[in-house]
């Protein structure tokens, strides 16, 4: 393609040889199944990709055929090819003119296809050709993007911020290794058996499994270490801007030596052996790694195939199998058991054996095991040091005699006022890890906003259009469907008008745009004394900075109320900036008495408002307590009128919290959750989960909150 | 139309960084544009808005939706609308060539609302209904190819427009696969955005496709806080007699620029102050490569600027301060760091 002329050489590429070997792998073996790029932003991922198309092998095709058939496999031909091999020469389909096919086959270069991220499903998939509809009325496909990929190269960028909506389709084509189409009164299947090629930055968000499953390698990728060769690159890539075809010649002897290795392997591979004992080895390496499925398996012999017939062997051994499996294994590897809830993730010990057979070069790139379900890199935060920093908390609590009394209620008034200012201090945040998911049901109310959280249909004419309808009244008329729809009957129709197409109000569709949109999240801390204690405190912050920052992944609105000593505070209002709502939880000051209802009453205040304003808000209020409250509401308190709750006497101070909640429970747009900050083990009062059933709320201890745990509690109890 | 009046460039009072950092995008493109972050009412605007009327001249084909310069064949020709000029670009008609004409560079502003559809381009509803054939119709992204694309507020764009300017920000190609058509034409262009950081902060991607990124402050020196308020009363009583006072240095700046654009290729860097420029990257702690390239690219602009054929140390530190301060490494939660030489001392003293 002439637009990437100013295309960077692929043997010009400083470093990045993991990358570069998967990458060469899947063209050598198309079996294989594809590489998922991981890494920080400026590390060559997208270059190298794009480098790699002027390497492949040249493939055999019929000569204009649409859908990429393979000549020397009749099983697999399309319809046209197919008529043609059985010396039929006229096409019905209407795709392919008469005679354009010739028996004759050509070969060209096997493709790269770039899939945007701003792609519909129809040109992904495949829908009408609507001027050829129009002209001779034939209902012909137009085909999409996996009918281009076919035999050839699928590349996303960004793939982690692809449609859900798309994400279905690919994988469904890739499951079948066909696409069916079965849209727009056309019915048709082709081949589609493409590599799959993404690449990411993980600080955007991770992948669904069962895409990431599809790829076959995983390469994680950072950037060169070496001053040397941090200069080179520089060198290189000045040179290449002053003079990029001068630059590309330079290289083209390497670029054409390696195209030729590629070509030749691709040849060899057929004869490489895989004996049986490297085979059960495989499958004892896998199965060390407590990986889902079988792919890794099958992924593992297909590489270290490919990699022997790259260095001109024709039998797999050993250090094949090593050098390419930790390219399968990095993405499926699941951790072996849940470890034991009070100790911290112990992610870095459990390095399975096989894994430090590998060369000590490779064990270096590689990251650390991940957990299988979409961890982030901020679950490795070191967890040893700040498990330490909690030990000195502790300790310090626990010698300096100011763990406060087991009996919440029966606190003396003046010894709190004592203690108020000697206890005021301010905790460090404890250890953060990955939060498992809330989300808010998904439903069809239309809402307007932007985010990652919850899925939702939106009618303000925004968001990605993803497909079309018929009219539902949202008077967003999706043009070309309704193009589309009209374009086979427009023979009929014509008499006379100038116009090319005519347009009948059944052939109206409308979009149907799909956007993610972030939730509001409202933190209520307690920042009470009791809190202090035995490193709760550390544990507490560290819980709501890993929720915080979970919610900076998928741009949630968060806001934050703490309570303590006599009332509750509005720390921060509503607002899309989550780094402001995580420094002022660092600095956030512990101490004082647990004026837990006042608390509740100024959160609900909070989100009443914010109801008010958009109705079809479904926030989600993170409570995060240990349940002792020991003040009640001024009788004066501003709050009091929202709940109804003007008229009711003075009660004791955990009463009324719970009153109040009940009271709170039905408002059914919010979704509460209490999460219960009492260590496990100590003298357990259960105050919280009290609290949680009357707020009807789903009640968690802060261990619960960690992704791995429990099997996604949210899926029983959110509906 | 008579053009509004924009408050002159050369009068912005202060915010020399930011100005510095507009005029090196402007003398050399492949820095990839400037994210200006500050509080409201720091001249952020008025500045990328006064832009327009310094901005150089370049040879353009005449009405092409794709801002095409007239060297070179394209491809997008084969399916552009434009008959006319289409024939000319390829050679069908005669052999003339395409229409030229010198055009100033142009000041795309993003529309915080925009749509997908618009940004990147959608099918021509008028090509359909009257011929019914599949047109392309060129969105933002194709009017932006060579000139400067700018969203104020870029903290606030929707996240799925977000993700097609990253597509296209990348490889200077925007690839259209949506409604029936099927497309691909070059979208190079400088990227201008501004943002309120107490808004949010921008997703990690999209900050690392701005070549340099500066914080802006108010002014707290009393005597120019009084200029400032003079001489925007100055303007908004009589903006033509204002902009008019300003001409003479307006027209230097244009001179400046032309010159070090000329001279820009023939600046060249010494081996050691590569070394300098990969040290001071390891140092603070970068994600990736693009900090070490535009670091470079950025010192070298610098010394075209400033008539120079050769790149100095304080080039370099000057370009580090533009280029790296949203590339450090930082925990999720970080702010982006102010100060990189203070930050780079921090770390050489810790280790």
């Amino acid at each position: 393609m002439t637009l990437y002329n100013t295309i960077y050489p692929f043997a010009a590429i400083v470093g990045q040889e993991q990358l570069k070997l998967a990458l060469i792998l899947n063209a050598v073996n198309p079996a294989i199944g594809g590489v998922l790029i991981r890494g920080e932003k400026g590390t060559a991922k997208s270059t190298t990709v794009r480098a790699l198309a002027s390497l492949l092998p040249m493939i055999k095709v019929n000569k204009g055929c649409a859908w990429s058939c393979n000549p020397e496999d009749p099983d697999s031909l399309c319809d046209d090819c197919g008529k043609l091999s059985e010396g039929r020469e006229k096409s019905e389909h209407g795709i392919i003119k008469e005679g354009a096919i010739g028996a004759t086959c050509i070969e060209r270069r096997t493709r790269v296809v770039t899939l945007p991220l701003n792609a519909t499903e129809d040109r992904v998939a495949g829908g009408i050709d609507f001027s050829l509809a129009v002209k001779s009325g034939a209902r012909a496909l137009q085909p999409g993007l996996l009918a281009r990929a076919h035999r050839g190269i699928l590349y996303v960028d960004e793939v982690n911020l692809l449609d859900d909506h798309i994400v279905d389709i690919i994988l469904d084509a890739s499951a079948f290794r066909e696409n069916r189409i079965e849209r727009e009164g056309i019915s048709f299947s082709h081949g589609s058996d493409f590599i799959l090629v993404g690449t990411m930055n993980p600080e955007e968000g991770e992948l669904r499994p069962q895409l990431l499953d599809r790829f076959g390698l995983c390469v994680e990728v950072t950037s060169e270490k070496d001053l040397e060769r941090r200069i080179l690159l520089m060198q290189r890539k000045e040179d290449h801007d002053a003079d990029p075809q001068g630059f590309f010649k330079q290289y083209q002897a390497d670029n054409d030596l390696l195209s030729h290795r590629i070509k030749r392997a691709g040849d060899l591979l057929k004869e490489v052996g895989f004996s049986d004992s490297l085979r059960s080895f495989v499958a004892t390496l896998c199965a060390e790694n407590n990986v889902a499925g079988h792919r890794a398996d099958l992924v593992i012999e297909q590489a270290a195939k490919a990699l022997a017939a790259y260095h001109g062997k024709t039998e797999a051994g050993m250090d094949e199998v090593t050098q390419v499996a930790g390219f399968a294994l990095v993405h499926r590897k699941r951790e072996a058991a849940p470890p034991p809830p009070p100790e911290p993730p112990h992610d870095h010990e459990e390095k399975p054996e096989e894994n430090q057979k590998q060369d000590k070069k490779e064990e270096q790139e590689q990251p650390p095991p991940e957990p299988h379900e979409n961890a982030g890199p901020e679950d490795e935060q070191k967890p040893g040091q700040n498990e330490n920093s909690m030990e000195e908390e502790t300790e310090e609590q626990e010698s300096s005699g100011e763990a406060p009394e087991s009996e919440p209620e029966s606190q003396g008034e003046n010894q709190e006022q004592d203690r108020k200012n000697v206890l005021e201090k301010i905790f460090e945040v404890g250890e953060t890890f990955k939060v498992k998911k809330f989300t808010s049901p998904k439903d069809r109310i239309m809402r307007r906003g932007s985010g990652k959280r919850s899925r939702s249909r939106t009618a303000a004419k925004q968001g990605r259009y993803v497909r079309s309808s018929i009219p539902r009244g949202s008077h967003d008329i999706a043009f070309d469907a309704t193009l589309r729809a009209a374009a086979p009957f427009q023979i009929q129709r014509k008499n006379g008008s100038d116009l090319a197409v005519i347009l009948k109000e059944h052939d109206i569709r409308e979009k149907i745009r799909e956007k993610r949109i972030g939730n509001f999240l409202l933190f209520l801390v307690d920042a009470s004394a009791s809190m202090g204690a035995r490193g709760r405190m550390a544990a507490s912050k560290g819980a709501v900075m890993s929720l915080l920052l979970d919610a900076y992944q998928k741009r949630d609105k968060v806001a934050m109320v703490t309570f303590r000593k006599e009332e509750a505070f509005v720390n921060l209002p509503p607002t899309s900036s989550v780094e402001l709502a995580g420094k002022l939880l660092e600095e956030m000051p512990v101490g004082g008495k647990t004026p837990l209802s006042s608390g509740l009453v100024k959160g609900f205040e909070l989100l009443r408002n914010h109801l008010i304003r958009e109705p079809e808000a479904r926030p989600i209020a993170i409570i995060i307590t240990d349940g002792r409250g020991n003040v009640s509401l001024k009788s004066d308190a501003p709050g009091n009128a929202a709940l109804g709750n003007g008229g009711i006497k003075k009660q004791r101070p955990f009463k009324e919290a719970l009153s109040l909640a009940e009271k709170m429970a039905f408002e059914d747009r919010i979704q509460f959750v209490v999460v219960d900050s009492e260590s496990r083990g100590a003298v357990s009062f259960g105050l919280a989960a009290k609290l949680a059933v009357n707020l009807n709320a789903e009640y968690l201890k802060i261990e619960d909150l960690k992704v791995n745990q429990l099997v996604d509690i949210a899926k029983g109890v959110l509906p | 139309m008579k053009k509004k009046t924009v408050y002159p460039f050369m009068a912005i009072e202060g915010q020399e960084e930011m100005k510095l950092a507009l005029i090196l995008n402007i003398i050399n493109p492949s820095l990839s544009g400037v994210l200006i972050r500050g509080e409201k009412g720091t001249a952020k605007s008025t500045a990328v808005r006064a832009l327009a009327r310094i901005l150089p001249e370049i040879e353009k084909v005449k009405d092409c939706p794709f801002q095409h310069d007239p060297k070179g064949k394209h491809e997008v020709c084969t399916e552009c609308v434009r008959t006319e000029c289409r024939n000319r670009v390829l050679g069908i008609d005669d052999n003339q060539g395409p229409e030229i004409v010198m055009e100033g560079i142009r000041v795309i502003e993003l529309p915080v609302g925009a749509t997908e559809d618009r940004v990147v381009g959608t099918m021509d509803m008028e090509q359909a209904l009257k011929k019914g054939e599949k047109q392309v119709e060129p969105g933002i992204l194709a009017s932006a190819h060579r000139g400067i694309l700018y969203v104020d507020e870029v903290n606030l764009l929707d996240d799925h427009v977000v993700d097609v300017l990253l597509d296209s920000a990348a490889m200077g190609v925007n690839t259209i696969e949506r409604e029936g058509i099927s497309f691909s034409h070059p979208a190079r262009f400088t990227l201008v955005g501004t943002m309120n950081p107490e808004e949010g902060e921008l997703r990690p991607q999209l900050l690392d496709r701005f070549g340099l990124c500066v914080n802006v402050l108010g002014i707290s020196d009393p005597h120019a806080r009084v200029a400032i308020m003079e001489r925007r009363t100055h303007f908004d009583e009589d903006p033509e007699g204002f902009a008019s006072l300003w001409e003479e240095e307006s027209r230097q700046l244009v001179e400046q620029i032309k010159q070090a654009k000329k001279l820009y290729p023939k600046v060249t860097c010494q081996k050691n102050r590569l070394y300098e420029i990969a040290s001071y990257c390891l140092d603070v702690g970068v994600d990736g490569h693009r900090g070490d390239i535009i670091i470079l690219k950025t010192a070298k602009t610098l010394a075209a600027y400033e008539g120079r054929t050769e790149v100095e140390s304080k080039d370099i530190e000057k370009a580090a301060t533009l280029a790296l301060p949203h590339r450090v490494r930082r925990q999720p939660l970080q702010d982006i760091v102010t100060d990189v030489s203070m930050m780079r001392n921090q770390n050489k003293a810790a280790s």
